[in-house]
Parts: C-alpha cells; structure tokens; sequence
C-alpha cells in the first residue's frame, strides 16, 4: 500500500466534450495537459513524467509522443493498453512515481476523437475473434452494452433489480449534468422517457448508455510536501488500489475484493464517503459499484437510488457532473477532475451558480462541505479515496 | 490460415495452442471442457495450467451439453453488418453442466422466441457451422424429461 496521504492531485484541466472536435488527438492531449499545468501554477517543463492509458487498438496519443511535442525535459512516460478498469491504477501510479522520487510532478490524460474516428474502427476492430475475443464476437458479443448487460441481468434475476430502477439513476445523473456547462447532454430527462428510449442490447436501453466523446482531460500529480506550495489547496490521496480478482457472483463486480483493502488502507469506513464518482458506462455497471463499494447494502441500490438517494443533497451524491452517462466520457478521468473540484475550498468551477455556491439545485451543483469522496474504475478493478486539503 | 470470416462476414473464432483442443472437439459436435488431471478442477477460459493447484497435466472432458442460463442479453442494435439480419438475438453466459460450476461460457440461446429467455433456463448445445473451419456451440431450450 502507498502510505496514506503522501501524494496529491494540484492540477486540473479539460477541453469543450463534442461529437466532433475537429482537432487531432494530439491538440486534444495538449491543451487539456496545458490546462491543467497552468492550473497547477507550474510551467510545462516542471512536467518529468508523462503517463496515460487507452486501449492499443483505439484511438489515443501515446505519452512519448505528448512529451515530445510538448517539448518536456525527457519525462518517464508510462502508457498502460486498458481501459476504465485502469482509471483509479493510473492516479496510483502517478502517486507511486512521486512518492517514490523517480519524478516530482506528473501529468496524466486521457484524450481521444471517440465518437467522430473513434466509431468508424469499429468495424475493423471486432472483425478478428482471436485472443479472449475468440469466445465472443462469434457470437455477436461486440458492443460493450452487451457485455455489461450480463451482470445486470444476474443481478436482476437474484435481487427483483428492474429497468425502472436504472432510469432514477439515468434521470438523477442527467439532472446533475444540466448544472455542468461542459456536460454533453444538459436537457433534463424522465422516467418516462427513459422507459420509451429504444432497446440497445436488453436490460439496456438508449439512456443507459454512456456517451462517446471527443474531448481531452488532464491532473497534475505531486508529492503532498510539494503540493503545500502551489497555487491550489491540495487533494490528497488517502488510499488506492488496482488489480483483478476472482468474484464469487455474476453480480459482485471485483469491487468486493477491493473495497475493505481500500477502506482498511484508509482508516475509514463507507459511511465516512462525501460522495462518489463511480465509473459508470451503463446505468447497471453503475448500480453493482455502489453497492460493491458498501455504499448501500447488497441487493438493495435498486430502492435507493429509486429513493433518490444518489441526488447532490441523497445521502451519498453520486456522480455529481453527470458521469459517463451525462458528462461524457473520458476513460474516467472525468470523473477525477469532478473530485477535485468538488473538494477544492472554492469548490466546482463551472455550475450555473455565479458567486458563491448556493446549493440551490437549480443553478448548483457543489456538495455541501464534502470531505472525502470514493472513486472507481470499471468493474470495480480500481478504486481510490481523495481528501480534500 | 483458418478463414478470417465466413460468407456471410461473421468473424470465425481463430484457435490458439491453448484453445484448439475446444475448436477441434466442437467441429466433431461435441462440447469439451478442460480438467486438471492432478486436482481435478475444471477451468474456462482454456489456459496451459490449473489456477488452484498450478499442475499443467490436464484432459479435456467430454460434457453432456447442457447447461443454465445465468445471464443473457438480448441485442437489439449492432454496428457489425453481419450480425444485422439477425437482430434481436440473444448472447448468454451458459453454466455447462458436470464442471463443478466452473465453466461458463458465452454463447446464443437459440430456437426460442427472445421473451422466453430467463435466468436459470435449462438448456442444450446444439453446433452451427459459420465456415468450413468453424463449428459454433449455441444453445437451446433443453427437452423436457
């Protein structure tokens, strides 16, 4: 376990979320990451370690080539061929690097042109079944809303969970993005229209599903004796962990395996939770984290997000900017920069609220006095704890 | 080389060292499953090795081709042009019976409207060929009895 609390997150930046960026990758990459060095008050060649993650045959920009044209200092670049379940395991890894000394200040990102290139390989991506995919595209497993349709449908059968339960949390998460100006989607949408949205792959219909994005989206990673001296308070990583591991269930996602390591290396309990960013390509992948992570108990999320309990003022906000449902999707990293704002002392920074926040929902979308938030990849495959400074 | 696709543009599944011995058995209509020869346990995806006991002496059992369904979806769009004519069908996790629940493989139900499709469904392999290299195992509603 890296010890608690010995590196922060100083820097956050992110460009417009489109369909249609008309720019390259490249250009996405670039000014996230000079977004959020800025941010972080540092110049770019303070920047001597450069990672990201992204799956080898889709579209991203690989580290050595960002560093290159960032002209940085000969940075430790690490690129890692994954997708969400790596989110929590790329902050982790920024931390080690820091904490370790190999490097003093971290740029991670995620960018890529997912809906306007990203969709036409398609195609050609799903045309080979070799490897582990031999086992699917056979038989038409392609489209990720199928794959994670799968525990949806276990757990529903095991628990009563039903497609009425994944529109509340679809209907509550688009209402978070309708108080973030660079949510995708910001009309406000109802059960109903969830309920009529057409079928994808069952239990899953449209409004189940995430967005596909073209976007960039950076942090800055420091040692905590660092952070104390830039220009944000610092948010502090109390704990991470990453790793695969056998589930007993088809609706347990490795969440189960993770969580008490992740609390235990914390010192706290679920209950301690301000909020949570939950990785959330499919309404139902969503609903198996909240539970996995103890934020409700097994079985029983369909009757608490119903509750509305997952809302910025429910008992555990979850997904405050709308997610990968809402916001759009970024591998995630979304997800980090929404944390980071929600624990920073001034709190998010593009709400409808001008001035000070006012909770009042219809223009704010800053939790009240959060303290520390939960975060995980896909899959529960990693998971982490921030603190706010 | 196996064909990379059948007529129709389906992607035929291409067999590896450790995954040929299922190919071969499924083109001779039989469903087969991989066991430790040491400890016993069965295990999916193939791999060289038992994950409990770490023995690399196995066999490959013949099953009866029967199994549960214990998730499924049903796909109602698609981006692979092949798949299109069939929509909506089914993909399902299948627990293959006499592994000890260690097996479960994804697979089709087939042979049934959608709707009847349900969580703890018995079913019953039957082999679609998509090429001539390629024999696919899907499944049924199992007979009664």
């Amino acid at each position: 376990m890296l010890a608690k609390d010995q590196a922060a997150i100083v820097g956050i930046g992110w460009t417009a979320f489109s369909r249609d960026s008309g720019a390259s990758a490249m250009t996405l990459a670039a000014e996230a990451s000079f977004k959020a060095i800025e941010d972080a008050g540092l110049a770019p060649r303070d920047i001597d370690g450069v990672t990201s993650w992204f799956h080898g045959h889709a579209d991203g920009v690989h580290p050595r080539e960002l560093g290159l044209a960032m002209n940085l200092d000969c940075p430790f670049e690490l690129y890692v061929d994954s997708g969400g379940h790596w989110l929590c395991g790329a902050v982790l890894a920024a931390a080690s690097l820091v904490v370790s000394g190999v490097c003093r200040h971290v740029l991670l990102y995620a960018a890529r042109n997912r809906y306007s290139e990203g969709r036409a390989r398609r195609p050609a991506r799903d045309s080979v079944a070799a490897g582990p995919d031999q086992f699917r595209l056979p038989f038409g497993e392609h489209l990720a809303a199928t794959t994670f349709a799968l525990p949806a449908t276990a757990h529903m059968a095991r628990f009563g969970t039903t497609t009425l339960d994944f529109a509340h949390l679809a209907v509550t998460q688009r209402k978070h993005a309708t108080l973030n100006q660079k949510a995708q989607m910001r009309k406000p949408i109802t059960v109903e229209d969830h309920q009529t949205s057409r079928w994808i792959s069952y239990p899953y219909r449209l409004l189940d599903c995430c967005q596909q994005t073209d976007g960039g989206v950076a942090i800055v990673v420091t040692s905590a004796e660092r952070a104390r001296d830039l220009r944000h308070a610092p948010v502090y990583l109390m704990a991470g962990v990453a790793g695969e591991g056998d589930t007993r269930a088809l609706w347990e996602t490795n969440g189960v395996n993770l969580a008490p390591r992740l609390y235990g290396a914390a010192g706290i309990t679920p209950r301690d939770v301000s909020f949570a960013e939950l990785y959330d390509p499919f309404t139902g992948m969503c609903l198996l984290h909240m539970e996995d992570f103890g934020l409700v108990p097994k079985g029983e999320v369909g009757t608490w997000v119903t509750a509305g309990k997952n809302g910025l003022d429910g008992e555990t906000p979850v997904n405050t900017h709308g997610g990968l449902l809402s916001e759009g999707h970024l591998l995630g990293l979304n997800h980090v920069v929404e944390a980071v704002q929600q624990l920073r002392p001034e709190g998010v920074r593009d709400d409808l609220c001008d001035g000070p926040h006012t909770y009042d929902r219809a223009t704010c979308r800053q939790v009240r006095d959060p303290e520390i938030a939960l975060l995980c990849g896909e899959g529960g495959s990693s998971a982490m704890l921030l603190r706010r400074g | 080389m196996p064909e990379a696709t059948n007529r129709l543009g389906k992607p035929a599944p291409v067999p590896d060292p450790d995954t040929r011995p299922f190919w071969d058995a499924c083109r001779e209509r039989e469903l087969r499953a991989q066991r430790c020869t040491r400890c016993g346990r069965f295990r999916w995806p193939p791999q060289g090795f038992c994950p409990a006991c770490y023995a690399w002496e196995h066999d490959w059992v013949r099953l009866s081709g029967r199994g549960t369904v214990t998730a499924f979806s049903v796909v109602h769009h698609s981006t692979a042009p092949a798949f299109k004519d069939e929509l909506p069908y089914v993909v399902a996790l299948i627990a293959l019976d006499g592994t000890g629940d260690r097996v479960t493989i994804t697979s089709n139900v087939v042979g049934c409207p959608w709707e009847a499709v349900a969580v703890g469904m018995p079913v019953e392999v039957v082999f679609t060929a998509i090429s001539t290299e390629a024999m696919l195992p899907q499944f049924r509603p199992a007979a009664q009895g």
